[in-house]
Formats: C-alpha cells, structure tokens, sequence
C-alpha cells in the first residue's frame, strides 16, 4: 500500500511539472507569434494568416490596412512580403513548438522534464 | 529613436537591488541588444564599490545615474520559500522615469524582472505611448493568484503590472508618469476613491489608476505588454543551468513543491534572496 501511494505520489507531482512545462512552453510560442509591424501589433494566427493569403489571391498587394490586436489600422505596404514573414513566422515556430511539445510528451519523470 | 532599458535599484539592508539590477541589465541587454541605464543612489554605489561588483555595472549600464534616495516608510514582507522578513520597500521615485530617461523609447522594468527572450523587442514600435504589463501570469496557474491580484481592491479598477512598462519620451508620456507621482502624493485620498489598502505604497495601483484616469476613466484595449510571467516569492529558484532556470514551485502554499524549469522567456522571480544566491550563474548568462 505504501509503496502505492508512494507510486501515485510521485505521479501527482510529475503532473504539475508537466502542466507547468506545457504552459510555460505555450506562452513561450505565444510570445514568438507576437508580431511588431509598422507600428502595429500582429499576432500570427489562422485567421491573420489566411486573410492576409486571401487579399493576396484576390491582387490586393499593395497599400493594404490591416487591423492589429488593439484594432488599429496599419499600414501595409507590401502585402506579399508581410505574408512571406508572417508563414516563415508561423512555420519555424509552430515546428519548434512541436518537437518541443514532444520532448515534454515523451519525458516520463520530473528529472528529464525538467531538463528539457 | 534610440531606445533603451532603465533600471531603478536602491539597496536596502536586505536586499541587493544593484546586483539584482546588475542581471537584470546584463540579460536584457544581451537579449534585446539595446543599452541598458541604472537609477540609483550614491550609498548604493557605494555598495557596488565596496562589493566589487561596480566594474559589472560600469560594463553593463550605459548610463549610471544617481538621484536622491526617495524617503519611504514602505516596508514589505518578502519570503524566501518557507521563510520571510519585513523588509524596506524603497521604490517611490518610478514616476521620475520620463524625466531621467536618456531614451526616446524606454522599457521600465523591476530589477528582479529577467529578460530571456527577445520578445519584447516586438513592442519598440508599437504607435502607443505608454504601456503596462496586462496582469500577472503566475508561473504555475491561475489557483495561486486572486481577485486582488487582478484588480487594485475589492471595488476598483484592473491591476497593470509594472514590472515591465514602455513608454515614449513625450508629452503624453509626461503626463502619465506626473498623475503617477500626483496619486504617490495623495496616495490616501485615492484610496478613499479606489478602496484600496493605503498602508504600503505600490506601484502597480499607481501606474494602475494612472491609466484608468487618463483612459477616461474607463478600461480599455488600447494596448498593453504581455502578462508578466511570475513565480511568486514562496517559489525558489533552484538553479541555472545553461539558459534553463529551474524552480521549485510551492504550488498550494503548503510548503508542497513542485519542479518546474524556463528557458526563451522572460520571468519575473519575487524571490530576490534566492535570485542573490544564484548570483555567479547568472552573471555567467550575461
């Protein structure tokens, strides 16, 4: 029985370690996606991304006003560059996001989460 | 526009802000690449000489410069882990930032606020003139932190946080940092009005009701800085290995902790003395 609690013990503390690297790494992503353009303020996600892809497929290119997260209008001059940074953006992080997502997912003891 | 970071440290018998500030700058700038200031008093420059840790700060500050140390009766309780003292709070000359600062563009943080990262950096150019930490983003989760943690009493206005705060060099930015020192002045009158505790002066409610005034006395979304990533000052810092800092996490205040480890973000660490101890690790990051 001791050695039972002992087991469920140490599995209990492996979880708040896990749930503290797994939201420590969120906001860590968050913060990467986080985007200073222009005066403005852009956080890169899906429907940042596929508006900006969808104004360019429709050829506006150029001279374009976006809305930030304060819901201020920017400025865009060149709307094909802005989309070529925001994916370089999203994809460098969202990839580092995943191989560290399954470090934390595969380290089985508070030791090796911990040392990721 | 230049842009660059300031600093305030004024050492109390406890405490060693100025080493503190020492890894604060050193990182920040190392991280952000801009210039990093220092506002401080002549006793705690005489601190740094006697503690030979003067030539760090001559390498990492661009500018030292020494103001009257600000009389206070501000005490503080600070744990370290299990344990804690009351403290002197020297801290009531932040509204001084605008006039002292050598910058165009400054970020005002705490000396125990640790840049890591360089996200931050994303901010220099936001059209905002001033703009405060949204709230407190408590390392572990929202159960450690309270009502009184998000808002500046029981009935008042949402509690910024300004351990990281940006701001402009100009006129509005003047403004903002006058109300500050206007609510310092008439701290009790204001917390008649905003019905909070007026026993110790901080800084948080100041900047706080700052905003919410020149907001017109209203909360808005015109901008802030990200939450500031906490661990309270039950947590300690255990150790620094390579860029990871690792914590132990007193996650239900019951002296139960928990591990938990941070690298690539920057952190607010409440527990001065166990960042004090960490000292020659840290300066290893600079």
């Amino acid at each position: 029985m001791d050695q039972q609690l002992k087991a469920a013990l140490d599995f209990s503390n492996y979880q708040q370690t896990f749930s503290i690297q797994k939201k420590v790494l969120k906001e860590r992503i968050t913060a990467k996606l986080t985007y200073g353009f222009n005066g403005g303020l852009f956080r890169i996600d899906r429907n940042l991304l596929t508006f900006v892809d969808m104004l360019c497929a429709k050829g506006r290119t150029s001279g374009v006003v976006l809305l930030d997260v304060n819901e201020n209008p920017i400025l865009v001059d060149d709307l094909e560059a802005f989309r070529e940074e925001l994916f370089q953006r999203y994809f460098e992080v969202t990839n580092e996001y995943f191989d560290q997502y399954q470090k934390i997912k595969k380290s089985r003891s508070v030791e090796k989460l911990i040392s990721q | 526009m230049t842009r660059g970071i300031l600093i305030y440290a004024h050492n109390n018998r406890t405490v060693d802000y100025a080493l503190m500030a020492i890894i604060s700058g050193g990182l920040a700038k190392k991280n952000l690449q801009v210039p990093v200031s220092l506002i401080t008093d002549i006793s705690t420059v005489e601190w740094m000489k006697e503690s030979n840790i003067f030539n760090h700060a001559t390498d990492i500050f661009e500018h030292i410069i020494t103001v009257d140390r600000p009389a206070t009766a501000n005490q503080r309780h600070l744990n370290d882990g299990q344990t804690g003292q009351m403290v002197p709070f020297i801290n009531t000359n932040r509204n001084t930032a605008c006039d002292l600062t050598p910058y165009d563009r400054t970020l005002l943080i705490d000396s125990d606020f640790f840049v890591l990262s360089n996200s931050l950096g994303e901010y220099w150019d936001i059209d905002i003139d001033v703009m405060l930490g949204d709230a407190i983003n408590d390392i572990y989760n929202d159960s450690r932190t309270g009502y009184l943690d998000r808002h500046v009493s029981d009935t008042g206005v949402k509690m910024y946080w300004a351990t990281t705060v940006m701001f402009s060099k100009n006129s509005n930015a003047k403004l903002f940092f006058d109300t500050v020192n206007y609510i310092k002045e008439n701290y009790s009158q204001f917390a008649d009005v905003f019905r909070f505790d007026p026993r110790q002066f901080r800084n948080d409610i100041a900047f706080s009701i700052a905003k919410h005034i020149l907001d017109g006395y209203r909360q808005t979304d015109i901008g802030s800085l990200p939450p500031v990533l906490s661990a309270l000052d039950k947590d300690i810092l255990h150790g620094v290995n390579g860029n990871t800092l690792t914590f132990l996490v007193d996650y239900k205040f019951t002296n139960s902790y928990c591990a938990a480890a941070i690298s690539d973000i920057d952190v607010h660490i409440m527990n001065k003395q166990s960042v004090i101890r960490h000292k020659q690790a840290l300066l290893e990051l600079i």
